[in-house]
């Protein structure tokens, strides 16, 4: 067994451990966890993006485009001192209005007209008989958003459909909380199977 | 020693039932669904050769899901003779993705920089993405071990999101979605992705609009993959554990809700 392994299974049981109750060994783990992750993210952002983008291009190559971006990137410092914090408003402008410039054609397009668009289905299938997956989702679209029009008391007609928008909503609710506990029994699962064949050779 | 509480006793019920089942090396009957099959169909019907995008946008813990998943994947598309990039937007990603590319490549003979390379990590998902569509060797001018992007030749005829035939995400939250907003919605892209059990529900509305071309998700989708291009595997080994935790789970809370009800009509009469 290589040492890898041997660390990989004592570090799975250290943080098992945490089951039982909370303890130095499991704290020792999660530590271990969190320092590993941040530190390893930093060395891969630092070279694909500080070094692969920014300082082998502009220092090694003279591509002096780049000045801006490195020029925009230290200002970002100056949220460190008060005296400075204001300059880095700068950068932060630029990524807001950059980022909100991309975002918002992105938003609307994908997640709100081609949807929209999507839940268009025909309601009677080419055998001229009714399709009820297409009314359930008909059903299921006016009832969800006539739960969420506040702006009218929710009685008589309106009543009924949030009514029925309230049971869709749990019946999503509770396939998204199935779909979790699946995940979760998964990963347990996952290091299960690790322990027993990888670690203690249990099973092949 | 501190007493043992009724949780303590529900985990160690949930230990017990998931290594019995494992030790029992069984593998249950095993239906495919129609995502699968999709799926399956959708990385079949790409010609021969075509070059498919692997995006590894997942966490380090996501890994008992994502492995059977991403191998079971990574394996058809090696079998199908497509060749593949894989590329990371999550820094932890990265280590794992380019592991797992290379251990399936080795099982199918796969040549680096010919059948398949690995570019490695960005930040900045959006940016990243929205830089591939314009170029992808300016976005990454190296690969994960730091040859120059055009130094490997199956790069040298790929420069932009649009030569690429389909992007697979392999993923544990919500990082597909770029790929549906960004990479299908402006450079028309092909987008498909694997992802967590408890992502499916997020991704179902984009399958049925048809922006997520297909979507297999979690152990149970791994298992059914696996079968469908008939290899063992993670997933088909953990079915049985699977469906005893999730009997399990029920069984808990059937028997908290007598309890429950019972109790409640103790107080009642008293």
């Amino acid at each position: 067994m290589d040492i890898g392994t041997i660390i990989a299974g004592l570090l799975t049981l250290a943080i098992l451990s945490f089951l039982y109750r909370d303890n130095p060994v499991y704290k020792f783990a999660e530590y271990l966890l969190v320092g590993v992750s941040i530190g390893y993210a930093l060395v891969i952002a630092w070279k694909s993006a500080m070094m692969d983008l920014l300082l082998t291009p502009l220092f090694g190559q003279g591509d002096w485009s780049l000045v801006l971006p490195l020029m925009l990137g230290l200002m970002m410092f100056g949220r460190f001192h008060a005296k400075t914090n204001f300059i880095s408003r700068i950068p932060l402008a630029v990524l807001i209005g950059s980022g909100a410039g991309a975002a918002v054609p992105a938003m609307l397009g994908p997640r709100i007209l081609t949807q929209v668009s999507g839940s268009v289905v025909p309601l009677v299938g080419n055998n001229g008989l009714p399709d009820w997956s297409g009314i359930v989702v008909l059903v299921g679209v006016l009832s969800t958003l006539a739960y969420f029009f506040f702006s009218r008391e929710h009685r008589g007609p309106l009543g009924v459909a949030s009514r029925i928008g309230t049971w869709f909503l749990m019946i999503f609710f509770g396939t998204t909380f199935g779909y979790t506990v699946m995940s979760r029994m998964s990963t347990f699962i996952g290091r299960a199977e690790f322990l027993l064949t990888d670690f203690l050779h249990l099973t092949r | 020693m501190k007493k043992l509480e009724s949780r303590h006793w529900a985990f160690l019920g949930l230990a017990v039932v998931v290594v019995a089942t494992m030790l029992l090396n069984f593998e249950p009957k095993l239906d495919i669904s129609p995502e699968a099959k999709r799926m399956h169909s959708f990385i079949d019907s790409l010609p021969a050769g075509s070059i498919v995008m692997v995006s590894f946008d997942h966490e380090a813990s996501a890994l008992p899901e994502i492995k059977p998943l991403a191998l079971a994947f990574l394996r058809h598309a090696f079998s199908k003779g497509h060749r593949l990039v894989g590329i990371a937007l999550m820094a932890e990603g990265t280590a794992v993705g380019y592991r797992l590319m290379d251990q399936a490549a080795a099982e199918y003979n796969k040549r680096y920089g010919v059948d398949y390379a690995f570019l490695g990590f960005q930040p900045q998902i959006i940016a990243a993405i929205l830089s591939m569509g314009e170029s992808i060797k300016q976005t990454f001018p190296r690969d994960y071990s730091g040859h120059e992007y055009d130094s490997l030749p199956m790069l040298r005829e790929i420069r932009k999101l649009s030569d690429i035939s389909a992007v697979v995400s392999i993923a544990d939250g919500n990082l597909a979605t770029h790929w549906i907003e960004y990479g299908r919605a402006r450079f028309n892209v092909t987008v498909a992705a694997f992802v967590t059990a408890v992502m499916v529900t997020s991704y179902d509305p984009y399958v049925s609009s048809g922006q997520l071309r297909a979507m297999v998700g979690g152990l149970r989708g791994a298992a059914e993959y696996e079968k469908l291009i008939g290899i063992g595997g993670a997933g088909r080994r953990a079915m049985l554990a699977q469906a005893a935790s999730h009997l399990y789970v029920l069984a808990l809370i059937l028997v908290g809700n007598v309890i429950y009800f019972a109790s409640r009509a103790r107080k009642g009469r008293g």
